[in-house]
């Protein structure tokens, strides 16, 4: 409990939105402690599946008792997160536990179905959807999100609809991001399959350098991209539309009237935005990250976006197949007119007296 | 010190909301951005990016080695482009975030006429000398600038100078091979930067960030260090341990005691547990029965990075309060 808890909580009780005296205060685990906490897990599970491996060869030799012994341990960490949500031991065990069952039950998932991917993905991305729903615990669950909505996307890709699967998990993130107040008994599901999917549209991007190779040279066993010429465009119109969608929720929010100054200049830069998408679906992506980070008052998000914005445009400027002197004249335009644009908006709304949102 | 948010969430989350209210409890204690807010926000991303791809345009452009311009027109370009930025930086004044982001953006330029120096006079030399020579003519702008992102620039073009001169003078199969020597090199420049830096921002609560990123630095490099130690013990002798134990033992004087920082101390706990886990490893698992290893060294990951956690937070309780 201090001073700022304190003034806070009178600050709602004047809005009539408390009752009592001040909660005792919850401790904080920021990012990077679990950020931490989660890669001791995985070092800690890739040596208890090693000890599977060593003790139970048969794991290797039965597909199904490599299914089975996994699913006995997510079993297990499900009923030691629950019987003990609170203590550091067994959530950490919990964790390497679980992490190393769902590794056995992939692996035996994929030599029962003879690696058939699409089909192996889906079970998985069940196992995922189980494992979010029983373990109580947000770290796991930001996994468990992540895990299934990946496993999704490779099924997906797998049957041809490669074009649509990083619109569709934008269109999640979204969501997930915009409702984050709405649904608040299911305030912690809601967070951690956001940051899940956070995670998964900055893996997608990361991976778009390689995801055509896999989908052709793994994944796709000469099944065609689902929606033919037009497939490609589709997937960017949708981020487009998506992120036009999210500034005018946000709009809404900061109770800016679309048709008034600031509501026409945000949905305008929201436009550009669209468009540029539509050749960089990324740039939307990360954009989004960034705003819905502000606007919720989200530092660690909207970091996040300004680093992946920053990584996802050298990306693409490195492995556009333009001149370097083409490339330097798109780039240094760019920032010009970035500049222009800031110099403009100051200009219109001096930032004293400022009552409008902007945004672009 | 956590966070508005993090306070409204927590209380949600206890039900000592009226469910539905979330949103209203984020408008009435002002977590919400306000106009004013905004446009703070997109002034700074406009300007931030908005340098920064212009500067990326201009180091492509002098890449691309345009054969039409001639050489005198490429120096007048690119020396122009300095000047036009001095000359913002006159009239914005050094105290502005735009005037410091101009001279980040000028202190580039100095790179990218240094290049051009090496492209056209083909002065034969090497990549570490163009950035030392950049990292000493920045030097003046550095040290007026006052301005973290531009000390973070330097030493990251010291770095940079430092690991080019061993690839140069170790041969590039020198530093895959041998890599100890630079290591060492690169350990004490930031662990000396980040001294450096604590003994003279003392305690600046705004560039905590730039803290961390030497802190990772010097911390990353110190747990390879030890790890090379371990690995191959007959060769990199045991210093590299003696140095990583002497750095996690300042860390913890200084970021427990000191100037608390949770985030260096995560780190260190990340750090003991990765040059716990290999020594374990290479103790256990080169020679006995596997299967007993991988479950003892499992479980010790486990428990260590399970006290590593409560530890973190009661300290985390303790700086909340």
């Amino acid at each position: 409990m201090n001073a700022a808890s304190d003034a806070l909580w009178a600050r709602l009780r004047e809005a009539g939105l408390v009752e009592g005296d001040v909660p005792p205060d919850a401790v904080h685990m920021p990012w990077y402690v679990r950020v931490m906490m989660g890669f001791a897990g995985w070092i800690g599970a890739l040596f208890l599946m090693g000890f599977v491996g060593a003790a139970f060869a048969v794991v290797y030799k039965v597909p199904a008792s490599g299914l089975v012994i996994g699913a006995l341990m997510c079993g297990g960490a499900t009923a030691l997160f629950r019987a003990k949500p609170d203590s550091d031991f067994f959530e950490q065990f919990g964790l390497a536990v679980s992490l190393a069952g769902q590794g056995l039950m992939g692996y035996g998932l994929g030599s029962l179905f003879a690696f058939d991917v699409g089909t192996t993905a889906l079970l998985f991305a069940l196992v995922e959807v189980a494992l979010f729903l029983l373990i109580p615990s947000f770290l796991h669950r930001v996994i468990s999100a992540a895990a299934a909505g990946a496993s999704l996307v490779v099924a997906a890709t797998d049957w041809g609809f490669y074009h649509f699967t990083g619109a569709v998990v934008f269109a999640a993130f979204a969501w997930a991001w915009l409702n984050e107040f709405r649904l608040i008994r299911r305030g912690v599901e809601v967070r951690s399959f956001a940051y899940g999917m956070t995670l998964l549209v900055i893996g997608q991007l990361v991976m778009l350098a390689g995801a055509r190779a896999i989908n052709d040279a793994v994944l796709g066993h000469g099944r065609h991209a689902i929606g033919g010429a037009a497939a490609p465009w589709i997937g960017p119109i949708v981020v487009g539309i998506v992120f036009v969608v999210v500034v005018w929720r946000l709009l809404a929010r900061q109770r800016v009237a679309p048709g008034s100054g600031p509501g026409l200049a945000a949905l305008a830069g929201a436009l550009v935005v669209a468009v540029v998408s539509l050749k960089a679906p990324g740039f939307g992506v990360c954009v989004a990250i960034v705003l819905l980070g502000h606007a919720h008052g989200n530092h660690v998000l909207s970091g996040l976006g300004i680093a992946a914005l920053v990584a996802y445009w050298s990306w693409y400027y490195y492995s556009l197949e333009i001149t370097l002197l083409e490339k330097s004249a798109v780039l240094a335009g760019a920032g010009v007119v970035l500049v222009l644009a800031r110099l403009a908006m100051n200009a219109r709304w001096p930032r004293a007296g400022a009552k409008g949102a902007g945004d672009a | 010190m956590k966070s508005t948010r993090h306070h409204l969430i927590d209380w949600a989350q206890a039900g000592r909301l009226e469910p539905g209210s979330l949103e209203r409890a984020f408008e009435a204690a002002g977590a919400f951005p306000d106009g004013a807010a905004w446009l703070r926000f997109l002034d700074r991303l406009l300007l931030w990016l908005g340098a920064l791809l212009i500067a990326a345009g201009v180091i492509f452009f002098f890449a691309y080695n345009w054969n039409d311009l001639g050489r005198y027109a490429k120096f007048g370009l690119v020396e122009l482009l300095v000047v036009a930025a001095l000359a913002v930086i006159w009239r914005l004044g050094l105290e502005t975030l735009a005037g410091k982001v101009t001279l980040l953006a000028a202190a580039l330029f100095v790179g990218a006429l240094l290049a051009l120096v090496g492209q056209t006079y083909q002065t034969g030399a090497d990549t570490h000398e163009l950035f030392s020579a950049w990292a000493v003519l920045i030097l003046p702008w550095v040290l007026v600038g006052r301005f973290s992102a531009l000390w973070i620039v330097w030493l990251g073009l010291l770095n940079a100078a430092v690991t080019f001169y061993y690839v140069v003078f170790g041969g590039l199969f020198g530093v895959l091979f041998a890599p100890d020597r630079l290591m060492w090199v690169l350990f004490g420049l930031n662990v000396v930067a980040l001294l450096a830096w604590e003994g003279l921002a003392s305690g600046r609560a705004d560039d905590r960030w730039a803290i961390r990123i030497l802190a990772t630095a010097s911390g990353g490099i110190a747990t390879a260090l030890a790890m090379f130690a371990i690995v191959d013990f007959r060769h990199a002798g045991g210093w590299g341990l003696v140095a990583w134990l002497a750095y996690i033992a300042g860390a913890y004087a200084l970021y427990r005691r000191t100037r608390p920082d949770l985030y260096v101390l995560a780190g260190g706990v990340l750090s003991i547990i990765v040059v716990v886990t290999t020594w374990l490893t290479r103790a256990l698992l080169t020679h006995g029965e596997a299967a007993g290893a991988f479950l003892l060294i499992g479980m010790l990951v486990i428990g260590m990075s399970a006290a590593g956690g409560w530890w973190l937070r009661r300290i985390a309780m303790e700086l909340q309060s």
